[in-house]
């Protein structure tokens, strides 16, 4: 009896402390979100919100026919494919070549983790003036030209803008999930990589052997919060490219702030949101699917 | 039973929020009884904010126990912080009383009846002082939606010593200034050793619009139709095609650069550069060494129309505001002679008042008399359509599209189609 009380209060407390999270998740992602798709079946103009009539299906219906939308949803897909492989790659290497060191760890570590630290809007400023199209003024032009190449469009060329900034964002990004792989090396016991080469495995061997299977939560674990955060990309096409040059950097968030901020088509913003919920619900859990069959 | 109550909470939560999000409206009066009127404008530069500061403290101190005048200084940038922040009010009721916007969204607000015309906040007399293209620019549907107290203009500015030594001409009136042919062939000549001939504003947002506009007009087009319901036939018309292909000759050609680098005329790296009239008392100030002139607007071959921009921002009196005696007397105020004098001297920037003239002098020589004399007898205005929001962004799109590579009538064809679609979804009668 004592006991079940005991229980019974315990719980009690329990919901109370969860209140004030339920509270803001409630009032900040919730309520929005519910709104989002409310008003996606409007013709909301964020001028006019006295205005707000009912159109049913519209919104979608012009959403499916929208070129514009499709290529958003192409370029951010195609962002995400490149983005999530490089960028994991690099911060594993990152990390491996770290945790190999004895000498100066800390300085390393800071020093690829300090672009993440910074903020994005000033790391785009920063890579703007370095891809500056002109050799005069872009570094890396002026590095290609000095090499007897020819200088790169970057952002200023369809057919690299989208590349450009999948670079920088990696380049960027790479420092947080190498202090995870970080972690994760540390939690590889030593005794293995012993085991690994008294049997004869060379330092390729025992990467492949070792280190990968151990990192194996650590390594979905990354994959999934880059996903997310790369189907989410607006910064770097705000401030480089306005999601020029001929919708070659257009992604569903830029999208959606376009049409929903720039030229005050809420309505329209929302349903293009909703549909981008859906797709990144699916995308998570599809990727949750295959991590746990595996 | 527990389930129920945290069902309960939340539910309570979000009748809350709903709450909230309608906003009871708040009587705007102080503890004092003195009538409160807020101003919203973006921060400006230091000499700028002084002056507000001065105004607001001499305004409420005339009117102690009436009526307390305060702003809020927005920081803009050059994103869209500010409108971000405009929509956030309109949406939840909460528009300060005076509200400075860009001259081309005068239309837009007043479209949706978000400000109110304010024909009878001056008298005639008063209204005849103001030039004619800012009281274009605030006009609406045959009513004013807003005042401003400054103006400005875009010419070409030129690196003097570069001229001479290229021999080019340079136009001593606006009859003679440059057609497109020859601001073209003085471009490929002045290109040379890192230096482009001309920088035409690339900034990715409203520069474009604000003067590349006048390409279109010289031509005997504009953006959109003079009611500002069409933009089909106008921004893609053969003219505008043609417009757009000049400009793009020059960007194709390397004559400017599509990327230029901050201050590119002020560094000499360009030979001349469409410029605002605020350049001046920049290159004054900053860059005493540079042997500069500026000169008039190009003009389209063979007969083009004479023009140049025009626009600044201005203030509006909002649906929200109360005591509109109260407003009235701040707009009075705000926009006296002497305070459109004061203003205009502050921000280097030429008044919209004919009498300031009288007292800024310096616009009667050379450099600045020649933006006074555009500003009186060349300026147009940007396109007054409620869709501006959407034509400004499309052919900012188009422009770039088109310089990197797109066909001119394909990209224009796809702003005026947008745009189009903009009114008649929300506009059109």
């Amino acid at each position: 009896m004592q006991v079940s009380v005991n229980k019974k209060s315990e719980r009690k407390a329990a919901y109370i402390f969860i209140i004030p999270a339920v509270v803001l998740l409630a009032a900040f992602l919730l309520y929005p979100a519910l709104q989002t798709v409310r008003y996606a079946f409007t013709d909301y103009n964020i001028m006019r919100p006295d205005r707000i009539k009912f159109c049913g299906l519209n919104n979608f219906v012009e959403l499916f026919q929208d070129k514009d939308f499709w290529i958003a949803v192409k370029n951010t897909l195609y962002f995400t494919v490149l983005v999530v492989p490089f960028q994991t790659v690099l911060a594993l290497a990152l990390a491996l070549l770290i945790s190999s060191r004895r000498k100066g760890v800390s300085i390393f570590r800071a020093a690829y983790f300090s672009p993440q630290v910074t903020s994005m809007v000033v790391v785009a400023i920063l890579w703007t003036v370095l891809y500056n199209s002109n050799p005069s003024s872009g570094l890396l032009n002026a590095l290609l030209v000095k090499l007897g190449m020819e200088p790169c469009g970057f952002l200023n060329d369809p057919k690299t803008a989208m590349n450009s900034i999948i670079f920088m964002s990696a380049w960027q990004g790479a420092g947080y999930q190498m202090m995870i792989f970080l972690a994760g090396l540390q939690g590889i016991p030593k005794d293995q990589y012993e085991a690994a080469s008294i049997d004869g495995a060379g330092k390729i061997k025992s990467f492949f052997y070792v280190t990968l299977p151990g990192l194996k939560n650590v390594i979905s674990y990354v994959i999934m919060i880059t996903v997310i955060q790369a189907m989410k990309l607006f910064t770097q096409p705000y401030v480089m490219t306005k999601g020029g040059p001929q919708n070659s950097t257009r992604t569903l968030v830029y999208y959606v702030y376009e049409q929903g901020f720039q030229k005050r088509n809420f309505g329209y913003a929302c349903a293009v949101a909703a549909v981008f919920f859906v797709i990144v619900i699916s995308l998570s859990i599809g990727m949750k699917k295959i991590i746990k069959a595996e | 039973m527990r389930r129920r109550a945290v069902t309960v909470t939340v539910t309570a939560m979000m009748l809350s929020c709903l709450c909230a999000g309608c906003g009871q409206v708040k009587e705007r009066v102080n503890e004092d009884g003195e009538s409160v009127i807020t101003v919203w404008s973006p921060t400006d530069e230091p000499a700028i904010e002084e002056w507000w500061v001065e105004k607001i403290e001499a305004f409420n101190e005339q009117h102690k126990g009436s009526i307390h005048l305060q702003r809020e200084a927005i920081v803009r940038a050059d994103s869209y912080a500010y409108e971000d922040k405009i929509n956030a009010a309109i949406t939840s009721n909460d528009l300060p009383d005076i509200l400075f916007v860009d001259g081309p969204t005068v239309s837009v607000y007043a479209a949706n009846e978000i400000t109110l015309p304010i024909d009878d906040f001056f008298t005639q007399e008063e209204w005849d002082d103001f030039l004619d293209s800012s009281k274009q620019q605030n006009t609406y549907d045959g009513k004013i939606y807003a005042i401003g107290a400054t103006e400005s203009s875009v010419a070409l500015y030129y690196n003097a010593d570069m001229l001479a030594e290229a021999g080019i001409r340079i136009p001593e009136s606006k009859e003679e200034a440059w057609t497109w042919t020859e601001f073209y062939d003085a471009a490929k000549k002045l290109t040379k050793d890192g230096v482009v001939g001309t920088n035409i504003i690339m900034d990715k947002g409203e520069g474009l619009p604000y003067v590349l506009e006048q390409f279109w007009i010289s031509n005997g087009t504009d953006l959109v139709s003079a009611d500002g319901s069409q933009a089909d036939g106008y921004i893609n018309s053969p003219e505008g095609i043609e417009a757009a292909e000049f400009l793009n000759s020059l960007i194709q050609d390397g004559y400017a650069n599509i990327d230029p680098i901050q201050k590119e005329f002020h560094n000499e790296r360009a030979a001349t550069m469409l410029g605002g009239s605020w350049e001046v008392a920049t290159l004054e100030n900053d860059y005493p060494d540079l042997n500069w002139g500026v000169t008039y607007f190009p003009v389209a071959d063979n007969g083009g129309t004479l023009t140049s921009p025009t626009g600044d921002w201005v203030a509006s009196v909002t649906k929200n505001a109360q005591d509109l005696d109260a407003v009235k007397e701040v707009m009075n105020f705000l926009f006296s002679e002497e305070n459109v004098t004061t203003y205009a001297q502050a921000i280097s920037k030429p008044p919209t008042r004919r009498s300031s003239y009288d007292v800024l002098t310096e616009y009667n020589e050379y450099p600045r008399s020649l933006f006074k004399e555009q500003l009186m007898e060349t300026g147009h205005p940007r396109p007054r359509t409620p869709s501006y929001s959407v034509l400004s962004a499309e052919f900012s799109e188009a422009l770039l599209n088109i310089f990197t590579g797109v066909d001119a009538k394909e990209a224009l064809d796809a702003a005026a189609a947008a745009t189009d679609k903009d009114y008649n979804k929300y506009y059109a009668e």
